[in-house]
């Protein structure tokens, strides 16, 4: 059965508050359930989606990502469920406000690029001809200035890519949904696109972006949500869901660094290498206990950092099942 | 910025019009009809007007036959008996183009000989067509200067003669006795029968843009981008609109050259073929039912067909019911009150193509014509809306067909 979690209740407090303000949160997804056949595509998800954040959408192919994503933009309706986008349950009534970049994507081969693109931006309630103009400049901005004439058969894949982007932001939406933007692009125009989105994140859109490039998670996303066979799996801050996956050891680089773990209650072992010592955490200790004890010594830190595995870890062991999963659930 | 449904419905509406009315195709299929009629009429023209330039002259003849061969006023106008000296003479002075030459050896072997002027010959060119239709009327006249010569030489009378070699004219009557000619056989079958045709394949290829549109979209992976944008409804409402005023301006065409080319048919064939500013009212108003009708079928089809390509077999099937009045026409022009007509007016598919060619007789059939207009309203409804709800179900399904549950899901608003 579908469950509110505290989070998403408060969500909902706040959007039902301000639920007339350009404040109000942008995505509250609370408890929603999706059923293809005999299969349950997604099941009892909760999450909200924050102004002037990128949400890292993860998960394994057919988890319900796309699934989910469709519900938030009304192309498909959850069985169970609710979903409120600017407080309201998505609809038309949004449509002006939002962007959508699905995975699977194009343009009309046979038209030139900026007419495709003026439609798409008169269809999120731009004027004809300031969806144009708009089309115009963005084009310009993300290089294809020379290429506003051609067809988009004529395109090559990178150019494609960009124009996609710009036919996503050309009506400044509140609320962005990207599905692998950054596929099949080289690294310089991925940092071009890169910077894209995080000029939307910045000028306070809120970002749902879906990715299999947990790289990108962890430079683009302030946090995460990752979703196994339609359920929740992994929710939070990344710092936060890195630091329950750490195997509790802490890399402390200085001088004069105890190398013995009497003086240390919060480490139950210490290993020392040329210029930092690894400590290991005792159950229950955390960083800041360790951190107070460093400086109650000589010891002169110069970096003190946590050791937590990096996205695409993480991604593995929590999809496998790994208990510290719950903590950050 | 605003949103609103009719906002949505136009831009698409628009869109899709302005696609569809600069293809080529479009533009090619749209201009054939009149180009078809303006060459018709053309070369109709081209005909009449040389046949009426060049009046048949002098038919000359030269007889060395046994036999003594003698005109006749009403049968043989043109024929001049001439000796060869004279007929080559004036052959060399341009006065004639050529002459027929009667052997000595005629009648035994029956071979005359047509014998040219070299060269340009007499008088202004002629084309060949001019030349054609003056050399059978010619030998026609030759034709019967050899049987009526053979015949008084052995010995018939002469006012036998006549009555034997005049063409008998054969008038067709009614059982009123009205008379019945070509041309009314040609009104009351064949116009009733190419109206419908028109009408139809009309229907058929504005369907047919829907298809390709929405198949197109879902090919080139702009479907999801719209549907994001726009809602699955006002979606294919603006479709449905857009393109079915393309197949309006199509149809408007068309029949404005049809109310031009009427009177020129009539003229031309001797015929009194018109039809009422009602008739071309209510034939448009079965264009647009019919149009609505297949338009949506077709906008669930291309929604659930894999690609184009599959899109136009699985509405190749439908192609089938709108042929069925149409080869009916013999039984709505001899029974239009039969019950196959009655069937074909009132079964949806077959309803279009009925009712139009219901219209275009010349005893119209208003009460069936009536009921049929309400089975296909109600049938336009009930298929827009499961149509809608195919779309919805199905449009993303990339390169799958969907499985019959979940097309009865969709049909059932349980998808």
């Amino acid at each position: 059965m579908p469950s509110v979690t505290c989070a998403t209740r408060a969500a909902f407090r706040y959007a039902g508050k301000v639920s007339e303000g350009a404040t109000t949160t942008p995505v509250v997804v609370d408890g929603v359930w999706k059923r293809f056949g005999s299969t349950d595509v997604v099941a009892d998800l909760s999450f909200d989606v924050r102004p002037g954040e990128v949400l890292g959408f993860l998960g394994p192919n057919g988890a319900g990502k796309t699934t989910t994503m469709r519900m938030i933009l009304d192309i498909i309706r959850p069985d169970r469920g609710q979903i409120r986008v600017f407080g309201m349950p998505p609809g038309v009534q949004h449509q002006t406000r939002t962007g959508y970049l699905p995975e699977d994507r194009g343009l009309y081969r046979d038209v030139p690029a900026l007419d495709t693109l003026a439609y798409f931006g008169a269809l999120r309630g731009l004027s004809l001809s300031a969806a144009r103009q708009k089309a115009k400049d963005l084009l310009v901005e993300v290089g294809l200035g020379d290429s506003l004439t051609k067809k988009a058969g004529e395109l090559s894949r990178g150019m494609h890519q960009k124009a996609q982007l710009v036919a996503t932001i050309i009506n400044s939406p509140d609320l962005l949904i990207v599905d692998e933007p950054f596929q099949g692009l080289d690294p310089v125009n991925a940092t071009m696109l890169k910077n894209l989105l995080i000029e939307q994140r910045d000028r306070g859109a809120a970002v749902v972006m879906s990715t299999h490039d947990m790289e990108d998670a962890q430079v683009l996303c302030d946090r995460i949500l990752l979703i196994n066979a339609g359920k929740r799996v992994l929710y939070g801050k990344v710092d936060d869901v890195r630091r329950a996956f750490s195997d509790g050891a802490v890399e402390v680089v200085g001088k004069q660094l105890p190398t013995s773990t009497d003086k240390l209650k919060a480490a139950s072992d210490a290993v020392a290498y040329d210029s930092s010592v690894r400590y290991l955490l005792r159950d229950g200790a955390t960083p800041q206990e360790l951190f107070r004890e460093l400086g109650d010594t000589d010891a002169e830190v110069e970096r003190f950092a946590v050791e937590a595995p990096n996205l695409a870890e993480i991604f593995v062991r929590a999809v496998a099942g790994d208990d510290r999963a719950k903590a950050v659930a | 910025m605003n949103s609103s449904f009719a906002r949505l419905v136009l831009l698409v509406a628009r869109r899709d019009y302005l696609r569809t009315v600069r293809r080529r195709g479009f533009i090619a299929g749209t201009l054939l009809l009149p180009a078809a009629m303006a060459l018709m009429f053309g070369i109709s023209a081209f005909f009449s007007t040389t046949g009426s330039q060049q009046p048949l002259g002098q038919v000359l003849v030269v007889n060395e036959s046994p036999v003594t061969l003698t005109t006749d006023p009403t049968l043989t106008p043109h024929v001049v008996l001439v000796d060869r000296a004279d007929a080559d003479a004036q052959l060399v002075a341009g006065s004639a183009r050529d002459y027929y030459l009667v052997p000595v050896s005629w009648p035994a072997a029956p071979d005359i000989r047509r014998i040219v002027a070299e060269g340009a010959g007499a008088n202004k060119p002629l084309s060949s067509i001019e030349a054609l239709t003056l050399e059978q009327s010619a030998q026609a006249e030759i034709e019967l200067i050899l049987r009526l010569s053979i015949l008084r030489d052995a010995g018939l009378p002469d006012k036998a003669l006549v009555q034997l070699l005049t063409p008998t004219q054969i008038t067709s009557v009614s059982t009123t006795g009205e008379p019945v000619t070509d041309a009314s056989v040609l009104a009351g079958f064949a116009l009733p029968y190419i109206f419908t045709l028109i009408f139809v394949l009309s229907i058929f290829i504005t369907s047919g843009y829907l298809l390709q549109s929405v198949t197109e979209e879902k090919e080139n992976r702009v479907v999801e981008i719209v549907l994001s944008s726009i809602p699955a409804l006002p979606l294919m409402a603006g479709k449905v609109l857009g393109l079915g005023v393309a197949g309006l301006t199509q149809v408007a065409i068309w029949l404005a050259t049809a109310l031009l080319a009427i009177p020129l048919i009539n003229q031309q064939f001797s015929l009194d073929v018109s039809f009422s500013a009602v008739q071309m009212i209510l034939a448009v108003v079965f264009f647009c039912l019919g149009y609505l009708g297949y338009g949506a079928i077709f906008a669930a089809v291309g929604a659930i067909a894999p690609g184009a390509r599959e899109g136009q077999q699985y509405s190749s099937f439908f192609g089938f019911f709108a042929v069925v009045p149409l080869i009916a026409t013999p039984v709505f022009v001899s029974d239009p009150n039969s019950l196959i007509c009655w069937a074909l007016a009132i079964f949806p598919l077959t309803a279009p193509a009925a009712s139009l060619e219901l219209l275009s007789l010349a005893q119209v059939p208003w009460m069936m014509i009536g009921i049929s207009f309400v089975a296909q309203l109600l049938f336009v409804l009930v298929a827009v809306v499961l149509a809608g709800r195919i779309f919805r179900a199905t449009v993303l399904l990339y390169g799958v067909r969907p499985s019959l549950g979940r097309i009865v899901a969709a049909l059932t608003g349980r998808a």
